[in-house]
């Protein structure tokens, strides 16, 4: 039962930002629960990375609540709470990666929550292996190659030892081996996920929910938009029609 | 193109794996004995000391001197002014201009101590890669505010360079010749703003980030120091050879004015 | 400017580096935690900054920028110009150990002066204001610069008199430069973030 309860609950979520009178979340709901798959398409400036950053309290609420596991969020200590139970990835990882190393990158999290150096290495060691750079602990974070500084931004996150993610643009500007990579990573969490992004196969293959963000509100959609665009996508670089009946974008990616 | 090569970090000399801690105070125990110096017996035992130093960091020489060189510029500019300006016996002048003995020797004597101070800096810090001086200053109980200050300054040097780079070649493409104008400081001024602004906005990102990891003030270093048979064998070197150059400094000119 | 190795006497270093520490140590109490990303990384971009030449006739002058530090970092320019010279000094050898004091003080002092002086002007609600503060705050802190520079020299001896007053007409026309630059910078900030120039110490929005 515990699993399934929602980890995470937003209630009537309205958000806008200072100076301009359109609402970007106009009391909006969603919730996440500690195995749902949840995919967030929609074009740029919806207001997409707002909602995550909104999630985990980076943003403050103009009315609603965020839950917990069913507590709201008031205190520092519960946003701390939060935070260490929800991991946000974002879509730039030099905004992610600021330790001068990858092992202290990644022991930031851990020596945060009270762990030990020693404790720290060796969870540093695991989440590396499972984002397979093992061995990459002593590199120089900066130096690292786009792909690399992904994964290891991943494993930051993964390293707190999160019941969900929150991703942001996974896949945007990676090479087809890493985008590969990533998506066999997040097959094999056994997390929560909220994954936003433009990559409606990486979607189709990594969730098993879709929403889309529409003035303000989520929207649920049928998932299989994402798989008759995947069929539909050699067809052509015209405007098509997908059986929802919805009117997909010009084609290509 | 990057800005940064830490060329004199790259190497496995002796220096180059000595304790970081040691290579540190070892420096700035060099350092301060040189810049007290007042004879040029003494500048010039010190420069003697500070190339044994050199030879055992197996640099190149002549990057090395290509490096001493270049910042050498202001001691170059005193070469046009101690001379003159410095009272004692007159060796030579014309056009109202007196060159001194006295002179020479104090131009002689900041050259000698300015660059065993830069070769000292050179051979014992700039053999250790940023990121390995950080964990060395962190170890030798710098503020860790002020270390992490400077290891997130270094992590963001190329990504804030690069950022300028693709600006200052925007302008290029269309068109824009720096010359002496208004025109060029503005663009310049432009330029810099944003790469300004772009910095303020990733600093808001990566504390955004800090916090999601659990930041609550506290900067950690992670690192492992051992000090080896080797390192005591240097640390003893370092002060004994602080000492001859003091000694140098105080003894060696009554042989040399004699 | 910096001033190299071996120049100075040795009370002048010491009062430098004695004064380097009480500034660096009070902008760091000062600091708070929020604050040091963006020092850290503002200072790397000033750092970046120095690192560019601008003509100015035949030659090339590179910028400083201690007007603008000073006005954007307050206190904490202490510390952001120890490390932005101390990583000088690691990686091109520019300045040195002894000196960093010295060195550290000839900048940050002229910066933490306009900070105090000119800021009312940056933050008034005036476009004209505004400039003009960038002006003279860009300008006045080359001089401030100019002259401690000079005053450390010439302070260790008769003979560094000359040169002293060298230094200090050398940094006149540089004057003028930074002030320009900087005045436009403040005004470009002024109309595209404001909150950069009137940010208070607390930077998250979140719900602490």
């Amino acid at each position: 039962m515990t699993n399934n309860a929602p980890l995470l609950i937003l209630e009537d979520i309205s958000f806008s930002y200072p100076g301009s009178r359109q609402p970007v979340l106009n009391s909006l709901d969603f919730r996440l629960g500690g195995n749902q798959r949840v995919g967030l398409i929609g074009p740029n400036g919806q207001g997409k990375t707002t909602f995550l950053h909104v999630c985990l309290g980076l943003l403050p609420l103009q009315s609603g609540r965020v839950l917990f596991k069913g507590t709201q969020i008031r205190t520092k200590h519960d946003l701390r709470q939060l935070r260490r139970n929800i991991g946000l990835v974002f879509q730039n990882p030099e905004d992610q990666l600021f330790c001068p190393t990858v092992l202290e990158d990644v022991a930031f999290g851990p020596l945060n929550l009270g762990f030990t150096p020693a404790q720290a290495r060796e969870r540093a060691a695991e989440v590396l292996d499972v984002v397979g750079l093992s061995g990459f602990e002593k590199r120089i974070t900066h130096k690292l190659s786009g792909g690399e500084k992904k994964l290891l931004s991943l494993a930051t996150i993964l390293a707190m030892q999160p019941r969900a993610l929150l991703l942001d643009e996974p896949t945007a500007g990676l090479d087809p081996d890493t985008r590969e990579k990533v998506i066999r990573i997040i097959k094999n969490l056994n997390l929560g996920l909220l994954i936003v992004s433009h990559d409606w196969d990486f979607l189709y293959q990594t969730t098993a929910e879709l929403k889309t963000l529409e003035q303000g509100k989520l929207i649920n959609r049928d998932r299989n938009v994402l798989h008759q665009h995947v069929h539909y996508h050699p067809s052509g670089h015209v405007p098509h029609e997908h059986e929802t009946g919805r009117q997909a974008v010009v084609g290509g990616r | 193109m990057t800005v940064i090569k830490e060329t004199f970090s790259e190497g496995s000399s002796l220096l180059h794996r000595t304790d970081p801690r040691l290579k540190l105070v070892s420096a700035f125990l060099l350092a301060c004995v040189t810049a007290v110096l007042t004879t040029i017996p003494g500048a010039l035992s010190s420069l003697i000391g500070a190339l044994c130093l050199l030879f055992l960091s197996g640099l190149l020489l002549l990057q090395v001197l290509k490096r001493l060189l270049l910042v050498n510029a202001f001691i170059g500019m005193m070469w046009l002014f101690l001379p003159f300006t410095t009272p004692g016996n007159p060796l030579f002048s014309q056009f109202g201009l007196i060159l001194t003995r006295e002179g020479i020797e104090l131009a002689l004597l900041v050259t000698l101590k300015s660059n065993a101070i830069l070769l000292f800096m050179i051979t014992l810090i700039s053999t250790t890669p940023t990121v390995t001086l950080g964990q060395a200053l962190d170890a030798l109980h710098v503020p860790e505010k002020l270390n992490f200050l400077l290891l997130i300054s270094y992590r963001y040097l190329e990504v804030i360079f690069q950022e300028y780079n693709r600006l200052a070649i925007a302008a290029r493409v269309r068109g824009f010749v720096p010359g002496t104008s208004p025109r060029t400081y503005r663009t310049y001024g432009y330029l810099l703003a944003m790469v300004l602004v772009n910095s303020f906005d990733r600093a808001q990102r990566v504390y955004q980030a800090m916090l999601l990891r659990g930041f609550q003030g506290r900067f950690y270093a992670l690192h492992e120091f051992h000090i080896s048979f080797t390192d005591w064998v240097i640390a003893v070197f370092m002060i004994t050879l602080a000492i001859l150059i003091f000694l140098a400094d105080k003894l060696l000119p009554v042989f040399y004015t004699a | 400017m910096h001033i190299s190795e071996g120049l100075l006497s040795p009370p002048i270093l010491v009062t430098g580096a004695v004064l380097c520490l009480c500034g660096t140590a009070y902008g760091l109490k000062k600091m708070d935690a929020a604050e040091v990303p963006t020092t850290g990384i503002l200072t790397a971009a000033f750092f970046v900054a120095s690192l560019i030449h601008v003509p100015i006739g035949p030659a090339s002058i590179h910028l400083l920028l201690i007007g603008l530090i000073g006005l954007l970092l307050g206190w904490s320019c202490f510390p952001a110009m120890l490390v932005a010279l101390f990583l000088q000094a690691l990686f091109f050898q520019y300045g040195g150990l002894t000196v960093l004091g010295v060195n550290t003080v000839n900048m940050a002092l002229p910066a933490l002066l306009v900070y105090f002086l000119f800021s009312p002007l940056i933050r008034h609600k005036h476009y004209r204001v505004n400039t003009l503060g960038g002006f003279l705050a860009g300008s006045l802190a080359i001089l401030g610069s100019g002259v401690l520079t000079s005053l450390s020299l010439a302070l260790s001896g008769e003979p560094f008199v000359r040169a002293a007053q060298f230094i200090l007409l050398a940094h006149l026309p540089l004057m003028f430069i930074e002030g320009f630059i900087t005045a436009v910078v403040i005004s470009f900030i002024k109309k595209v973030r404001p909150e950069i120039l009137h940010r208070s110490s607390a930077t998250e929005l979140g719900l602490e």
